[in-house]
Formats: C-alpha cells, structure tokens, sequence
C-alpha cells in the first residue's frame, strides 16, 4: 500500500498505540452476563473523510479502504490470519504461474440487480488499469500482460527539470485478461509469479457495475457494490466531512456476512474526542486512540480492548545519496546506528508495547517470515559495538558535524515521541548530535523524498496490502519500485525477487524473499525498527470486535446487543 | 475608561494656592522629572517590587542556568528514566523520554527571556520610528503607514505566525531569531499606533512650539522634545507585550513551528509532556509554572510602570 495510506495507517495506529500485547486482557464476553446478540443492531465506528471518491482502485488510503472493503467483495477475502478464502471465485487455477484460470460463482449480482460475470472484472481491472483513469491503485496490475500499453504515459521534462507525466495509453485493454465466457477469466501475466492470486483479495480488485465505469465520479458519492454491506440510502448516505451510513445488504452470500445491522462511520478529527465518546457509549469501536491513552486504555476499556500483531512495520530509511552515508564509511555508520537503537525498550516505554521490535523487514504474521535470516544480528542493541563501528567509520572518513543528524517525521499521529528517543539513543550511545526534523503533515516529507532531495533520514511505514512477503519487499527496495523513494538499488536483490515470484512453491519462494532479506541486512538501504500491534476498543453497545491481518477492524463480524 | 482630554497647564484656583506660592521657584531642590517622579512612586509599590526582584531572579537563571543545576537538559535522556518521579539530584523528576525535568525548566528560561526581550526591542525599535513619523509629520505618511500597519494590524498573531513559519526559508532557518522576526512582523502596529498617538498629543505643546521658536529643526524637536515626552505609553506597552511575546514563542514551540527542538523552550516541554497528562501531570505542571510565573512577573511590572507613568490614572 503506498504510503499515503501509510502515513494515514501508521499515524492512526501510531497514535493509537496498543496496549501490552500479553497482558491486555483481550475481548471477550464479560463473563456470566448474558447478551444477546441484536443481528440487527447499527454499530458506529471511528473513521475519519476519506480522500477520494469511493472507487476502489482509486482508495489507497484507510479510511475510504475500510468502506469500500465493506461495500465490495472480490473474487477472494482473507480471513482473519491472513489466509485467503474464495468468495466470488468459485476456483483458481495455473499449472505454470504465469496463465491463471478464474472460475467466477454463478448468480452473483450487485446490490441494483446487475449481473456478476467475468466480463465485470475485465472491464473492471482495464478500467482500473488505464493510465487516463488515474486510479490511485492501477500499479496492482502491472504484472498482467498488455499493463506496460496502458499504463504508458509520456514523460516531459520543462527547463527547470521538473518531469511531469502525461497518460500515454497504447492500448485501452489489456491483452492478458480475456473473459472465455461468462464463468471464465483467463489472465496471463507478463511473468510467472506464484504469489499473484494472493492479492486478488485487494480492494483494487474488485468488481464494478457498468455505471461506475460509465460515470465513476457520480458513482464514487455513492457506490452500488456487492459486499456485504450497501450505502443506507439509494440516493446516498455519505455526509461529507461528517458520517457514511452502511446498512447489511440483505443479498449478500459471501465468507464475511455481517452479523450487525450497519455500520456508520462517524468522522472524527481527532482521536481525543472520540475516545471521551466511546467511554460514554456514544461511539461503539475505534482502532485509533490517543496517545495520551497508551498507557489507560486497558483499565478505561476493561475487556473492551483487544490487541493484535498486524502486517505493519516501520523502518528508518538512511537515503543513500547523503554523502555520509556513502562507500565503506557509509556501510559501517548505517550498522552503528542500527546497533545503537534500544528497540525493546522503545517498544516497552514508547510504545507501551504497542510495537514489538522488527526482527526483519517482513513482520511476523507473514507467512514465510523468518526470525533469523542471516545478518539480522544487526537489529541487535549493542552500544559498545555501535560506538566501535562509528569510529572505525570516523577513521575512514569523519563524519560532517557541522549539522546533527535529522530525523524527518511528521509530528502528528504520535511520531515524535519515538522519534525523540531513537535521537536519544543515538546521541547517548555513539556521541553524536542527532534531533527530529519536524514536519506538519506526512505529504510534506513524502514529497521531499519522491524528489530525492531529503538528506535526512526519514521514517517510513509499510502497510501490507496482501498477505505476501514479495508485498513487503517488492514495492519498497526493488530498483525503480513504486514507493522505493530513496532509490536504492541492487541487482543481486532484484534477481532474487524475481527468482522469488517465478517458483513454483510458496516455500521456494519465500526462500528466495529470505535470501534476499539478507542483501537487504548487508547494505541497510533502511533499518527495520518494529512491527505493529493494533489497539481496538470498543463500547459497552459491542459485544466483542477484532481485527484482520492488516490491522483494519472485522466490522462485519462485530457482534452488538 | 480616558477622562475627557484636559489642559496640559492650569491655574490653580486662587483659593485653594496662595498666587506667592505658584510664582515662587524652589530653586533648593532639584524639579521632579516624569521620570524620577515615576520611580519614586514605583519604588514603594509592592507589585513593583515584588515583580522586579522575579525578573531579576528569571534574568539571572537565564544567564547562569548551570549555577543551578549541573544535569545537562538534553543529552543523557534514559528511557529507563521515563516519567520517574523525583530524587536526589532531580528534584522535578523526568520527562517521557527520561530527561532530567528540573534542568529543562531551568534552561527554557533563557529561550523564553531571550526571544521576548529581542522581539520588544526589533517591535521598539519599528513601532516608535513609524508611529513616530506618521504621529508627528502626518499627512500623506501618516495615511500610508496608518495603512500598513493596519494590514499587519489584521493578521491574527497566532495565525500569521502559522503561515510565516511555513515559508521555506524560516523553515530551513529555524532559530530563536526566525521567532523574534515573526513576532516583530506581526506585533509592531500596536506599538505604532500607541507612539502615534502620544506624539500626536504631544506635538502641538506649548514647550515644542518653543523649541521649535527658538530655531530647533522640525526633526530635532520631534527627537528631543517630543519623543521622550511621550513614551511612557510606549514603555507600558513594551513590558506588557514582553509578556505577551513569551506567550507566543512558548504557543509557537508548542505547534512544533517555533525554536528548533536543539533549544530549550517551555513550549515544546508543555507539548512533550501531552503524551504523559494521564500518567504523570507533574511532567505537564512544571513547565507551566515557570511560564505562568514569567508572564505573570512582566505583566506585573507593566501595570506598576502603567500606574505610575500615568498620572491620570494614578490617584484614583
């Protein structure tokens, strides 16, 4: 997920802090009270004005991703590990990876009768996938032959060598979707990669009916979808900068039928009162909290909370076009730094056990994940050696202390506190000057750094978008890659991945994905810092609710009395 | 509330004075200044005293912070220490990321003094020079600086200061000088208009006109008769707004777009310590106070100053 959403994702969850994940005491039913579950109960629930119209392969950010999540369903959902289970699919099949045969369930329709085919998801995934269309989320198809013609745009670049991109379609389909009949989808993908059917539970995945395609900005006010859950009113419940209304649609036959009567999400500014509001049972779920609520949440929301590891870390990237980080001085200062962060106990004090320290680039509830790929000594706390290894880099070349070293971050969503004691850290463990470079908002830094014109480092945050651990290194670290701000790049990594995404296995290739992780380990193009747990609280109006593999809330599956 | 505007020089009424005693000179004691009048009024005044001997003290703990405490305010910050309460050696305890609070209390004095100070004299020194000329020449300048400063006079300070810091130029520069330009930017018209007014109420006096009889040139009238003879005002003004300016570098620092964080300042202390409102507000209490106490100290010996320079005021 790009990191717009990120920056969205890791303020929320940053700030929302999680509590002690083996002590927090978890959901459950208070036990002895008996509460009947109301299957008709509207449940309200945190979120805030999503970005854009509710296209799905235009929302890359949370909190228009969680309403087009509940108003959509894909071929395929993931159930709460990550795993993911056929819905609209009735199979899928390849036998080399690479042409993949899509069975469709028979009967399927929108909420307004429109039938659901195959020929909805070619239309669906061209539409998306049109570089005129602009859709946020078009880059998730790139591995599907013909991507390359329609996603051309045409780079010009003025006298002051700014580049501006102009869409450049050579095609308006793509070449390797073909719908055989109405059941049947073939794709064929410009490569093999065995992982592909995993991420055709995304939201950029999903189907549309012919008027979105027909109008999408009309219909992006208010989607006519096949999820589990429709907008409440026909003419439309979003209330800009207010509330969205979903009522259960009545229809829907899928693995997350909801098991409540609707969801409204109320939009709020600030986490601070809209944690007052669920203490009053006037907001019944949030999965963001107030920092300054870290540490109470769990005795404010007794067994109301429950905390979980999600597919979200964090990194602190070291550009590699800052001088200081460059050549063999460079490799030995990026080690000291990694040596010199206390994780644990940033995780413990900071966090209040919120995060739990990175022990890799790939968080753990990823399958595949591996704890000790070679090199990830690295991540180990070890001021002696820290220090050590800054002076032999100081002795190679000296550092330029004219200016401390800069930790960019935004200073919303709860950042700086972290960021204030990894700069601690750092000038009490190898005596050098180091200070955050404070920023109001996230695009501020992302802008900088698309531009390769930040020096300092920076943090950065990886959302999973599909449970895969290509999802983790792929986009982030491959030479070129959509959200690889800093550029770095390695030859030997890239052909693992792509070794990676050609096995036949998932086993082979997350060997390859863990090979590869320990290039990464080798250069430290950024340092892993910690993975997240994500914090929910809920009113005493929610019986229980809990959260998915990514973090995002099981709205569906929230059970109210 | 202004009383009516009175005559500057009255007779007194014959029965209350003897006419031998108006016309007599006492030539034994040296005349009574504004000024000196002012101070021997001051001098005996409590808040005056009271207000005089915190400054002096905060004046003191800005110069030589290390008399007091010899913890460094932001190196050797120990997570472990995080939120602990007081001991030996830091009797204030220790903020969330484990620094020793007392001596960040201690070292904001010198962020805060510093950056009030230095705006009060850039806003002095651009205040009284336009308020001064426009009062004194009027005309067509008084009409275009009057305008100007009620341009900068329409700015939200809070929020004009928001829009400024964000220009890349104070954004790379970030400094307790960036702080004192915004202020001084922002903050001048109200000076301007106080000198303004007071020249003006002072130019057509009876002792300028002699001056300016006896040959004094226009300018040198306004620079030894008139300004001096109106800037009590302006003085009252100046140390009020010491205060104020204190306010606003602390408001500044605490949205992140003040002094750069390598600075002590009790505004980013106040905005660190949000994190820890419900675990341990002493964090959060400590930096207020010593704001609180600043302001309080200048805008105390402004009111005194305001007391005993108005002599309209003074006796009711």
């Amino acid at each position: 997920m790009r990191h717009s959403r990120i920056s969205k994702a890791l303020g929320a969850a940053a700030a929302l802090a999680l509590a002690v994940s083996a002590c927090a005491p978890g959901g459950g039913t208070p036990g002895g009270t008996e509460a009947p579950v109301d299957p008709n109960k509207v449940i309200s629930a945190y979120s805030n004005e999503p970005q854009n119209p509710l296209l799905p392969a235009n929302t890359n950010e949370v909190y228009g991703g969680r309403v087009v999540e509940l108003l959509f369903e894909g071929l395929r959902a993931y159930d709460p590990n990550g795993k993911p289970v056929n819905a609209l699919a009735e199979s899928i099949e390849t036998t080399d990876s690479q042409h993949w045969t899509i069975k469709v369930k028979q009967g399927a329709t929108f909420t307004n009768g429109e039938a659901i085919t195959a020929k909805t998801f070619v239309d669906s995934w061209n539409f998306a996938a049109l570089s005129t269309n602009l859709q946020n989320n078009s880059f998730f198809f790139e591995s599907i032959e013909g991507y390359p013609e329609v996603s051309a745009v045409t780079k010009t670049t003025d006298a002051e060598g700014k580049t501006t991109s102009t869409p450049a379609p050579t095609a308006q389909t793509m070449s390797g979707l073909v719908a055989k009949d109405d059941q049947t989808l073939e794709v064929t993908l410009l490569q093999p990669e065995a992982d592909w059917s995993l991420r055709l539970g995304y939201s950029a995945f999903y189907p549309l009916p012919s008027a979105a395609l027909a109008d999408p900005k009309a219909y992006g006010e208010n989607p006519v979808g096949n999820g589990p859950y429709m907008m409440a009113k026909e003419t439309g419940s979003w209330v800009h900068d207010q509330s969205i209304s979903l009522v259960k649609n009545p229809d829907y036959e899928g693995p997350r039928k909801a098991k409540n009567g609707g969801v409204t999400f109320k939009f709020y500014t600030d986490p601070g009162p809209a944690y007052t509001d669920l203490q009053a049972d006037n907001l019944d779920v949030s999965d963001v909290l107030p920092s300054n609520a870290l540490k109470t949440y769990t005795t404010d929301f007794p067994d109301r909370n429950a905390t979980k590891p999600t597919a979200t870390n964090s990194t602190l990237n070291i550009p590699g076009y800052n001088p200081n980080f460059q050549g063999e001085a460079g490799k030995l200062r990026r080690q000291a730094l990694s040596h010199a962060i206390n994780r644990e106990e940033i995780a413990k004090v900071v966090f209040n056990g919120t995060r739990t320290p990175a022990k890799a680039y790939v968080p753990p509830v990823i399958e595949g994940f591996k704890a000790d790929v070679p090199g990830s000594e690295v991540l180990t706390y070890d001021p002696a050696k820290a220090k050590d290894l800054w002076a032999q880099a100081e002795a190679i070349q000296p550092y330029d202390a004219s200016k401390p070293i800069l930790i960019a971050s935004n200073t919303d969503g709860g950042n700086k506190e972290w960021v204030d004691a990894v700069s601690n850290n750092f000038k009490n463990n190898l005596g050098i000057q180091a200070e955050i470079q404070p920023f109001a908002k996230f695009a501020e830094v992302l802008d900088l750094r698309k531009t390769q014109s930040l020096v300092s480092l920076t943090r950065a945050g990886w959302q999973g978008d599909y449970p895969s651990m290509y999802n983790f290194l792929g986009p982030v670290w491959a030479t070129d890659a959509s959200s690889n701000y800093e550029k770095y790049s390695n030859p030997e990594f890239d052909r693992l991945l792509r070794e990676g995404l050609t096995s036949d296995t998932t086993e082979g290739a997350n060997a390859k994905f863990n090979q590869a992780q320990e290039i990464l380990f080798e250069d430290l193009p950024g340092l892993p810092l910690w993975d997240q747990n994500r914090a929910i609280v809920w009113s005493n109006n929610v019986i229980k609710a809990e959260t998915g593999w990514n973090g995002a809330i099981r709205y569906f599956d929230i059970e109210a009395k | 509330m202004k009383p009516e505007r009175t005559e500057g020089h009255y007779v007194a009424p014959l029965e209350e004075t003897a006419l031998e005693a108006t016309d007599t000179l006492r030539v034994e004691e040296a005349p009574l200044s504004l000024w000196a009048d002012a101070w021997r009024k001051l001098r005996r005044r409590p808040l005056f005293i009271v207000s005089s001997i915190m400054i002096l003290a905060l004046i003191f703990i800005a110069l030589f912070p290390g008399v007091f405490t010899q913890v460094p305010p932001n190196n050797e910050c120990l997570l472990a220490n995080s939120e602990a309460g007081p001991r030996e050696g830091h009797p204030f305890g220790f903020t969330f990321q484990g620094c020793d609070l007392f001596s960040r209390v201690i070292h904001g004095t010198q962020a805060s003094l510093s950056v009030g100070i230095l705006a009060v004299l850039c806003v002095l020194v651009i205040g009284v020079t336009f308020g001064a000329l426009a009062g004194y020449y009027g005309g067509w300048l008084d009409a275009v600086l009057a305008r100007l400063g009620d341009i900068f006079f329409a700015l939200p300070l809070i929020l004009g200061a928001l829009v400024i810091t964000q220009l890349p130029f104070f954004r790379e520069n970030k400094s307790v000088w960036t702080v004192v330009v915004v202020i001084a930017m922002l903050a001048w018209p109200q000076m301007a208009r106080i000198t303004r007014g007071a020249v003006i109420e002072v130019r057509n006096a009876d002792f300028v006109t002699a001056a300016r009889s006896l040959g004094v040139s226009r300018f040198g009238a306004l620079m030894r008769h008139v300004l001096p003879n109106a800037l009590a005002p302006v003085i009252v003004l100046a140390t009020l707004e010491l205060g104020v300016f204190i306010v606003t570098e602390a408001t500044l620092s605490f949205l992140g777009i003040g002094v750069p964080e390598s600075v002590m300042s009790w505004g980013h202390d106040i905005a660190a310590a949000q994190v820890s409102i419900r675990t341990n507000p002493m964090i959060l209490i400590y930096p207020s106070i010593a704001l609180s106490l600043c302001v309080l100290s200048f805008i105390m010996l402004g009111d005194a100053l305001r007391d005993a320079l108005d002599p309209k005021s003074r006796e009711r």
